[in-house]
């Protein structure tokens, strides 16, 4: 519409004067923001009237419109009586139409099929109008009806939006036929989205009005001449080649915008039926979106294709029920209003005869209403997916053994290979995320065909598999998207019927914002996001999930912490008692098993304690240190918790919150990491009852007993019952100098197990054997009890594959370790000969060393907590310093994230915990030994350690 | 008419919603606020790293009371916040002109 030589941006009119309407009345905008703000625009009176003197000033409202009108029909007596007579019958059929249309839908008609009656009945009413008003003008008209009563679905109180349309210059002769048309219509109360055009108008397109433009393309002539309106269709879709594209590119932005209001999400609370993502704004843009890439001539809805993913029945049954609900919203309100708020959901739910109680009618509209929304966004996905711009040069590349990357997606190679091998659908999703990519439809269509032919252990039927799928949780970016696509064809909930017992579950609580199964795939966003923390806040949640040894485990935790919430009472119970069977088809480790399980029983325990106890007071935190017993499942359960409530609603988990459930991790992990020596095991502790009870027939109560008695007691805690009977059996006729050691491989890592007796030197012995091999100690503990009986446990990797290269690479261990620790072989030498060697050159320092002490929270020790760079014989080093000031070391945690070791001593000196004036010397050694300027390792002062 | 306004420990919240249900007082409003008084906050050390968490999480619990219970309400709420430590919180009376039933528009009689 814009004139050469004009500068963009301006609009210009055609010709003066254009339309007894005006040009605000003309441009009528369709989007629902902008048309509120006009509605007063729209009832102003032709701009014509002011320059002949002979009618009301330009900018009058409708009131005074009406007044007018009513002063020249005054002319005839009988003539004004029978407008009034015919208005009066037209208010009646408009209101016998709406009131049967209500009555459709109260009879459950479908609401597609309502609409296009009360349609129908607008079309008659309009017609009759047009009637009375056509053969005062001379040009051919036509009215034709646009955007939803052009589609036939006019809600009762929507707006009546229709063009006026005329084969030529508008005179005064066209002005009265639409004063003529359009103030009865007023007099009815109708909203009108009226515009009148010339039909030169539409050999350009209206850019500047992209509501107006896209409603045309659902233009139906109404009433007048057939003719003009075929020509209007004409020009409209073929005078310009380019012109579909150009309306395309007014859309897109337009959804975009429009989602953006709701946060990009269709689970809301209190939907908006037409504008929310999901809505039927969006059933509409996708077909639009796929007329304007592939159709041809006029929008026809019947005829077009839809994704495979989402089949036409499908979409229909979806467009239904979101009219069914907006025509009850309009009865109920009275008004334009489509909003399906807490308040009208039960009348709503009433409405559509759903039986239970009004919560679970409610439950049960809203489930069916995310169901019929999600079809309907993942139709618009599909359709604007479908005209994403692809890199057509690169080909297809193989990316697995049946698949491979084309178009920016991954897709099945050979379709019927992958329909007979469910095992490999996995892979599918899982090359996507290692591509970053998106699995393709046509993939996800045949997963969504062949899914019913197969039972959940069809898809992981081996240990491999069962190890792929695990390793596939590993949260990283894009899983939630990868989880979603799986959920949304159904292969997530085939793989575990558990998850698909919370398909669009809805929990009326008004705390929830979203369906338990997008509230669930939104805590394993929460953690996908603290891969790359958005804030300094965050980071340091982010840095725990990089320690955690088995972060999938977290995610499977996640997946499945309430899946129990399908019953309405105790979800955590329901949940725990779910889970077994996924253990069972998953094989899952019973350490595994247990730490999931643990997870899910705990998952409202740590905000609990947070936000509802008073974790100033040390019992609190003490009491929820036992509750987690390790660092590691507290590590879980601080971001399972701050998963979780993030997921609750995008304004739940408030910084204030963060703050509480930081500072209980905080206090948690210090309780953990250094006052558990003050907590020993005693003979009539439960968990010892129950050690005992279940001894196996080679041990004795009392051999069990013994042993356990006076190690700390988050022994009991981080070790299962196995391997606390295989320690005992370990100390089975320990000697002095002997030591009883285990070796045992875990997928990449080694632990070790020594038992022996407490002698000098013992702890940094162990340690610097290890070293001497190469081997990378990530964590461990070392403890001793009363009666001088040690308990070490290492885990660490063997990097530079020792044990693997060396068949006597274990037997060699062994020696070396027994020859050490009874002093035949002085370990000294061999670790300075390994330090010369070219791997071990000191490399760039990257962490900054810190050395703590306390003794304010173990009554027994002095706390030393060392975090530095990690280096070969670190820990070796630290332990031989200690030792050299004559201080004994009971107690160690050994933590190795990346580069970074972070270990705990508990040590004590002759007189118990250290004094200020031991601490400082004993600092100033270790920092000058950390720094490289004191070799602590070249005197030998003997002290009892272990 | 009153309004008492109330800073307590965040775990004192539950205690003291029942402890005012009991003198028949059911409407408050509840804010998640941080500040400090003479307990100005702590150091806390993680993994030999200190910081300081200088502003403590509290509630601020409002309460709008007719002038004959505002004693009782305090007394409440004192004995249910306190625990004897340096923290526990403040409560302050402040005097309220009107107030309105914003759907009713009817003014509070009180």
């Amino acid at each position: 519409m814009r004139p050469r030589g004009l500068p963009p941006g301006r609009v210009a009119r055609r010709r003066e004067p254009v339309t007894p309407l005006g040009d605000r009345q003309r441009r009528k905008p369709m989007d629902g923001r902008r048309a509120k703000t006009e509605k007063k625009a729209k009832r102003t009176v032709p701009s014509r009237h002011q320059s002949d003197g002979t009618g009301p000033p330009a900018e009058i409202n409708l009131k005074l419109c009406f007044s007018y009108r009513r002063k020249r029909m005054r002319v005839s007596k009988t003539g004004a009586q029978e407008k009034s007579e015919s208005r009066r019958r037209l208010e009646k059929d408009l209101e016998a139409a709406r009131i049967e249309l209500f009555e459709d839908a109260r009879l459950g008609a479908g609401g597609r099929q309502a609409l296009h009656h009360f349609s129908e009945r607008i079309d008659e009413l309009l017609r009759h109008i047009f009637s009375f008003a056509h053969g005062q003008g001379e040009l051919p008209l036509a009215v034709v009806a646009l955007g939803g009563y052009g589609r036939r679905l006019l809600c009762p109180y929507s707006d009546v939006d229709f063009l006026i349309l005329f084969d030529g210059k508008i005179g005064v002769q066209e002005e009265n036929f639409s004063k003529a048309l359009l103030h009865p219509l007023w007099d009815l109360r109708l909203d009108l989205g009226h515009q009148v055009r010339e039909l030169e108008d539409f050999r350009d397109l209206e850019s500047d009005n992209p509501e107006f433009v896209l409603a045309l393309l659902d233009a139906r002539l109404v009433a007048g001449d057939p003719n003009l309106y075929d020509r209007f269709q004409e020009l409209f879709h073929r005078s310009n080649p380019q012109s579909h594209r150009q309306i395309l590119d007014l859309l897109l932005p337009l959804i975009e915008q429009r989602h953006a209001r709701f946060n990009n999400t269709f689970y809301q609370l209190e939907p908006d039926v037409k504008e929310a993502p999901g809505g039927l704004w969006d059933m509409v843009a996708a077909r639009w979106i796929q007329f304007l890439t592939t159709g041809h001539g006029k929008c026809d809805w019947g005829a077009q294709t839809v994704s495979p993913l989402s089949n036409l029945q499908r979409l229909d049954q979806a467009e239904d029920f979101l009219l069914r609900i907006r025509i009850h919203l309009h009865r109920l309100n009275g008004r334009n209003h489509n909003v399906l708020t807490h308040a009208l959901q039960e009348k709503v739910a009433d409405s559509f005869g759903y039986t239970g109680l009004p919560h679970q009618q409610v439950e049960i509209l809203m489930s069916d209403y995310f169901r019929h929304a999600r079809a309907i966004a993942r139709f618009l996905d599909s359709a604007q997916e479908a005209i994403r711009p692809r890199s057509e040069k690169s080909r297809p590349r193989k990316v697995g053994e049946n698949l491979e990357r084309a178009h920016d997606e991954i897709r099945f190679r050979n379709s019927k290979k992958a329909s007979r091998e469910p095992a490999s659908w996995l892979q599918a999703f899982r090359v996507a995320l290692n591509e970053q990519c998106q699995v393709s439809d046509t993939a996800l269509s045949l997963i969504e065909r062949n899914l019913c032919r197969y039972n959940p252990d069809d898809f992981f039927p081996t240990e491999a598999e069962r190890d792929f799928l695990l390793d596939f949780l590993h949260p990283r970016q894009g899983l939630y998207e990868r989880l979603s696509e799986m959920h949304d064809c159904g292969f997530l909930g085939g793989m575990f019927p558990e998850f698909q017992s919370v398909f669009c579950r809805v929990i009326r609580d008004f705390y929830h914002k979203y369906t338990v199964d997008e509230h669930t795939l939104l805590t394993i966003r929460n953690l996908e996001r603290l891969v790359r923390p958005s804030s300094s806040a965050r980071g340091r949640f982010s840095s725990i999930l990089q320690e955690l040894d088995s972060p999938e485990l977290l995610v499977l935790s996640l997946l499945f912490h309430d899946v129990g919430k399908w019953r309405d009472e105790n979800h955590v119970e329901e949940s725990a008692r779910m889970v077994q069977n996924v253990f069972r088809r998953l094989h899952l480790s019973p350490d595994s098993a247990r730490r999931v399980q643990f997870l899910i029983e705990n998952h409202l325990q740590m905000s609990l304690v947070a936000f509802r106890r008073d974790t100033e007071d040390a019992e609190v935190v003490r009491r929820f240190a036992a509750l987690v017993g390790t660092e590691e499942n507290l590590k879980m359960l601080c971001l399972m918790t701050l998963a979780d409530i993030e997921a609750v609603s995008p304004e739940t988990l408030t910084p204030w919150k963060e703050e509480l459930i930081w500072q209980l991790y905080v206090d948690t992990y210090n309780q953990l990491t250094l006052a558990y020596g003050d907590e020993v095991i005693e003979k009539n502790l439960a968990s010892v009852s129950e050690l005992l009870a279940d001894h196996p027939a080679d041990l004795s109560a009392s051999e069990i007993s013994s042993f356990l008695e006076g190690f700390p007691r988050r022994y009991l805690k981080a070790t299962d019952k196995e391997n606390i009977y295989r320690h005992v059996r370990l100390s089975h006729d320990i000697h002095p100098d002997e030591v009883h050691l285990s070796l045992a491989k875990q997928h990449d890592v080694w632990e070790l197990t020594v038992v022996t007796l407490d002698k000098p030197y013992l702890f940094s012995n162990i340690s610097g054997v290890l070293s001497y091999f190469g081997m990378d100690i990530l964590r461990g503990q070392a403890m001793t009890n009363p009666k001088g009986l040690i308990l070490d446990i290492f885990q660490f990797t063997d990097h530079e594959g020792f044990f693997q290269l060396n068949p006597e690479g274990i037997s060699q261990f062994e020696c070396l370790l027994q020859d050490v620790v009874s002093g035949k072989v002085e370990l000294p030498p061999l670790l300075q000969r390994k330090e010369r060697g070219v791997p071990y050159r000191k490399t760039q320092k990257r962490v900054s060393t810190m050395i703590v002490f306390d003794n304010q929270y173990s009554q027994r020790y002095t706390i030393l907590e060392i975090v530095t760079q990690n280096a070969l014989g670190l820990l070796y080093r630290i332990s031989r310093a200690i030792s050299r000031h004559r201080y004994d070391i009971d107690l160690v945690l050994i933590s190795t994230e990346g580069d970074k070791a972070i270990d705990v001593f508990h040590i004590t000196g002759k007189n118990g915990r250290l004094s200020e004036l031991s601490q400082r010397e004993l600092k100033s050694d270790l920092l000058s030994m950390l720094e490289g300027i004191y070799e602590a390792d070249q005197e030998h002062c003997p002290s009892k350690q272990s | 008419m009153k309004l008492i306004k109330s800073i307590v420990r965040p775990n004192k919240v539950d205690d003291i919603k029942d402890a005012l249900a009991k003198l028949s007082i059911s409407g408050m409003t509840v804010t998640e606020v941080r500040g400090h008084g003479r307990q100005k906050g702590h150091k806390a050390i993680y993994r030999g790293k200190e910081y300081s968490v200088s502003l403590l999480p509290k509630m601020e619990i409002e309460v709008v009371v007719p002038d004959d219970v505002v004693d009782e309400v305090i007394e409440a709420i004192i004995g249910t916040a306190r625990t004897g430590e340096i923290g526990d919180g403040r409560v302050f009376v402040i005097p309220v002109d009107y107030g309105y039933n914003i759907r009713t528009g009817e003014k509070d009689v009180v």
